[in-house]
């Protein structure tokens, strides 16, 4: 679409969809108003017109999904002008055919080993961690735990002392097991509230809440952490900001973290990260890095098998139609509704 | 058609398909417990070659963990090849679990989803089976990022091409929440920062008063009330704009002046004046409450349509939109949050008080609303201002009856007052935003000295000093139950039987019968106190039956983990966590040394009889 098309469908919509489409792409967004949304949108569409596109008609297709069902008087922009903006927008029920479950399946299989090269957004976070504090909001099974383990080593070269933290003491074992292996068990230590194991050692694992108490008898002047030569926090899982009982430590642990320790925080991909990096740049020495992307490695399909032991694609696409969720398979779709039709009504349920 | 499909055809149908391994995440531990029973007559065994490796594999996590030697699943887990993972086992068997997945060696574990994130580890195919996890006692639906948690465990790098997530019905599940969560984007988090008695105690002992404000604000939460009150500026210097052609007239206030003379014209007849007669807490909700505004109800949500004040009512009313289109009338204290969330709105002078296309848009937007809403933080003014009586007795003094502004004040009074009200409720918020947390601390302040742990000067007392290092739940009840001298008979097991019951904080049914007369009399004076605490702390549950494990496990050292697992009908892995955060809070009461050294001690020897058998596997 033009400029003065993207431009106009912009003006038209409400201006909480344009502080969601702005969220990441316009810095301090909040503060603007809708026609200066609009401009630094634009503006910033010459980086990535095409993703802002998608992401708008992602927006625009949320807002009006539920009435796709049809009642009358639902509020919607022109319809003209809607046509217009998204002449290649797929249209559910179209013409378009659906997948087969052949083709879903093909490509199933193991990959031939491949020399071990760095993703560019990992090379990315490992040179910005030296310097300053990073966030790291990508897809599970990306490869945050290599970031992980290079920023330790090279802090550790530095001599330096690395503390890795995680929400669960489960986690926290596999780590001490992972790491011991990764960089020899000397080097690895592992702390929780009534024990120490190797708490000398160079790189310390710990519970979060751990982590924020000990911090907290610093700062009372009880305890030496070694937090002079503290050089790296790692904080993983840090998405566990948002938990209702928990969230708190994370802040407490982020707030009371050295300065001249460099914060490393990972999370699984977030609606804002942009937001938690922000925060962390009002709050700390440096401007903090965001190293975000959403796109996963290994692709992912989906499928729906219905009890009966039919397997079918669950959408129209080989794929996963991202902002689409109404691209259902016509099969999926009827075997769908086939086993609403035969578990709901039934009475057989026990709720 | 059965309900679900049957596991063991669940597992074929995969394998058939080469979509192990697999993870299948089920709604509960006992389902996952059904799936493996399923398999024990299931004639879908494993080539001899395989199910070698996996007993090589195991034997190996066993020598380093013994407590999982005889498990009852391992031989299902070697025929097979599947193995169940959830909160119910031992951390060893976990432990084993996933070390067979990451070598390859199992076609398929099965899981709860409740703890998603401590499954850490991939295979190529997740399979999901429900749409909504039960989250304290209610069942709630999967977010985005949930459901792309749970699926982001499908597809291992390096070791599949491609990842497949595999939707699979079971009553209750709704399609649509799990194509949005596939195709969606995560959603923004939101911080849920809460100011504890420990963390006041531990702020005020690095730093003095007058700093906390500023360390407060370095919060997220700080941080995300900062960027609403932002958007409320901006919403404020755009209303300074409009309200520009309804600056001063002949009296500067002319709004004010209007209404009052406009108020005392209409109720000349009626001088009695409705009294408010609300709490401040609620006066200070109404402007709050304008049309638009959602709100949580005892039951669910709603969006307020009006708010009134009827003949013969003390209170104020709403009318309010409800999930299904319902318009219900209730009074204003009926509302039980105050959500930072309105809604645009056209009003209108008659049912339903908005125009039609706000009311569907409305319906909508009620159904669409995310499961957490920040809550609006309301400030309680002590000081509000009625309208004084005076004015409305000296009806003469009103100069507006001959003023030459009259018709003007009176065409634009409505506009100009409705403006004016939306003002001043947006520089409400705008202050209660900034101020909140502050406000939170300082209540917790008060409390703290109202108990002696902090002086008037807000310095820790003696016993302040020592109370901070408790940084657990209840914090507050335990150190009063260590002021109370609860603990000075310096017996270990009812210690460590208490710190129990206030540890664990899950409401699993688990039956222990015999609980001696010690732990009892102990337990019912904690309840007490805790009951008397009530207004400042949320008491815990105070299970008797996990007290009285604990204190069996303490009280005699020759009990073996299978003797204790047999006197309770709790599952291992419950009975390892009690454990487990028993010695979490005795870490923390050994922490005490120097102002209560025989406590500490106690502790500490506590901890020693812990720590023995399964509990010195790990650390
Ligand atoms: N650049 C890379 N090239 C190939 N494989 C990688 C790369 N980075 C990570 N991996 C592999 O990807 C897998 C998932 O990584 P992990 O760190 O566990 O993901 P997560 O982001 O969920 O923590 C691991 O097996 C890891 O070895």
């Amino acid at each position: 679409m033009t400029t003065e098309e993207l431009e106009q469908l912009l003006a038209q919509q409400p201006v909480a969809l344009l502080h969601r489409l702005a969220r990441g792409r316009v810095h301090r967004q909040f503060r603007a108003g809708k026609r200066r949304l609009i401009e630094l949108l634009l503006q910033h569409s010459g980086h990535n017109r095409a993703g802002l596109e998608s992401d708008l008609q992602t927006l625009i297709g949320e807002r009006h999904a539920p009435s796709e069902s049809g009642s009358p008087h639902i509020h919607r922009p022109p319809a003209i002008a809607h046509k217009k903006a998204s002449p290649h927008r797929a249209e559910p029920e179209s013409t378009e055919t659906a997948v087969s479950l052949s083709a879903w399946l093909e490509g199933i299989g193991v990959p031939a080993p491949q020399p071990f090269i760095p993703d560019p957004w990992q090379t990315e976070a490992l040179s910005a961690v030296s310097e300053t504090d990073v966030v790291i909001s990508v897809p599970t099974g990306s490869g945050k735990t290599y970031v992980a383990v290079e920023a330790a080593r090279r802090a550790m070269e530095d001599n330096r002392t690395v503390i890795y933290t995680s929400p669960l003491k489960a986690l926290s074992n596999t780590k001490y097991t992972e790491f011991s292996k990764t960089f020899g068990p000397d080097k690895v230590g592992i702390l929780t509230g009534d024990r120490q194991e190797n708490g000398q050692a160079p790189l310390l694992i710990m519970t979060t809440e751990i982590l924020r108490n000990l911090l907290y008898d610093a700062a009372s002047g009880e305890i030496d952490i070694r937090l002079d030569t503290l050089g790296l926090v790692i904080l993983d899982e840090s998405q566990y900001i948002a938990d209702p009982e928990r969230g708190v430590v994370w802040e407490e642990t982020i707030i009371f973290c050295p300065s001249q320790a460099k914060l490393l925080l990972l999370s699984a991909s977030i609606g804002n990260p942009q937001d938690i990096a922000d925060w962390l740049t009002s709050i700390r020495s440096t401007a903090c890095r965001l190293v975000r992307h959403s796109k996963r490695t290994v692709p992912l399909r989906a499928g729906y098998l219905h009890p009966n032991g039919k397997l079918t694609p669950l959408f129209r696409t080989v794929g996963i139609p991202y902002g689409h969720p109404n691209q259902l398979h016509p099969e999926a779709k009827r075997l769908f509704l086939e086993y609403e039709d035969e578990t709901l009504p039934s009475g057989r349920q026990r709720r | 058609m059965p309900p679900s499909i049957h596991p063991v055809d669940l597992i074929a149908a995969l394998r058939q398909r080469h979509l192990t391994p697999a993870i299948v995440f089920l709604t509960s531990r006992r389902a996952c417990d059904e799936a493996m029973e399923a398999f024990d007559h299931a004639d879908l065994v494993l080539p001899p070659v395989r199910q070698e490796a996996i007993g090589t594999a195991l034997e190996r996590v066993i020598a380093q963990y013994p407590s999982i030697t005889e498990h009852p699943l391992i031989p299902i887990v070697q025929r097979i090849g599947v193995a169940a993972h959830h909160a119910g086992h031992l951390p060893s068997w976990k432990i084993a679990i996933e070390e067979l997945m990451r070598q390859g060696h199992l076609d398929a574990v099965f899981a709860t989803t409740t703890l998603a994130a401590g499954v850490d580890f991939p295979a190529r195919t997740v399979v999901i089976t429900q749409s909504s996890i039960r989250k304290s006692r209610d069942f709630t639906d999967l977010t985005i990022g949930e459901v792309q948690q749970v699926a982001g465990r499908a597809g291992r790098r390096g070791k599949d091409h491609v990842g497949f997530a595999v939707i699979t019905p079971s009553p209750y599940i709704d399609l649509a929440v799990l194509t949005k969560g596939l195709t969606g984007q995560p959603e923004a988090i939101d911080s849920q920062f809460t100011i504890s008695y420990p963390m006041v105690l531990n702020l005020l002992k690095a730093h003095p008063h007058e700093q906390i404000q500023g360390i407060l604000a370095k919060s997220f939460a700080q941080f995300q009330l900062n960027q609403r009150a932002e958007l409320l500026e901006h919403k404020l210097d755009a209303l300074h704009v409009q309200m520009e052609p309804f600056g001063p007239r002949v009296c500067t206030d002319w709004i004010t002046q209007w209404q009052t003379f406009d108020h005392a014209r209409r109720h000349r007849h009626t001088r009695h004046q409705t009294h408010r007669s609300e709490s401040p807490e609620i006066s200070a909700r109404l402007p709050f409450l304008s049309p638009g505004r959602v709100v949580g109800l005892s039951r669910g949500r709603g969006i307020v349509l009006r708010q009134y004040r009827s003949k013969g009512q003390k209170t104020s009313m709403l009318t309010i939109l409800r999930p299904d289109g319902a318009v219900t009338e209730c009074p204003v204290t009926s509302v039980k949050e105050v959500y930072d969330r309105t809604c645009d709105f056209v009003e209108t002078p008659t049912y339903p008080w908005c125009s039609t296309d706000t009311f569907d848009r409305l319906s909508h937007q009620l159904e669409e609303l995310p499961s957490r809403l920040p809550v609006l933080p309301i400030l309680t003014s002590t000081s509000h201002e009625p309208l004084p009586d005076a004015i409305v007795q000296s009806m003469g003094d009103f100069p507006c009856p001959t003023c030459p502004s009259r018709p003007a004040c009176q065409k634009d009074f409505i506009t100009a007052s409705r403006l004016r009200q939306e003002q001043q409720r947006h520089a409400k918020s705008i202050q209660a935003l900034r101020a909140s947390l502050w406000h939170r601390f300082q209540e917790r302040v008060n409390v703290l000295q109202k108990f002696g742990y902090l002086t008037l000067a807000t310095q820790l007392t003696i016993e302040g000093e020592w109370a901070r290092l408790i940084r657990i739940d209840h914090s507050l009840l335990i150190t009063e139950l260590i002021r109370a001298e609860a603990f000075t008979g310096g017996d270990l097991s009812l210690l460590a039987g208490i710190l129990a019951s206030l540890a664990h904080d899950d409401d699993r049914p688990g039956a222990f019968p015999r609980i001696s007369a010690g732990l009892s009399s102990l337990l019912g004076q904690v309840r007490k106190l805790a009951e008397s605490l009530s207004p400042y702390e949320d008491p815990p549950l105070l299970r008797a039956d996990v007290a009285a494990l604990v204190e069996r496990w303490v009280a005699d050292p020759t009990l073996t983990w299978i003797g204790l697992c047999r006197l309770t009908t709790m599952a291992e892995g419950d009975i390892y966590r009690l454990l487990a955060r028993t010695l979490e809070f005795l870490s923390q009461v050994q922490a005490l040394k120097s102002m209560h050294p025989s406590l500490a001690e106690s502790a500490s020897r506590a901890i020693t009889l812990i720590r023995r058998g399964v509990l010195e596997e790990l650390p």
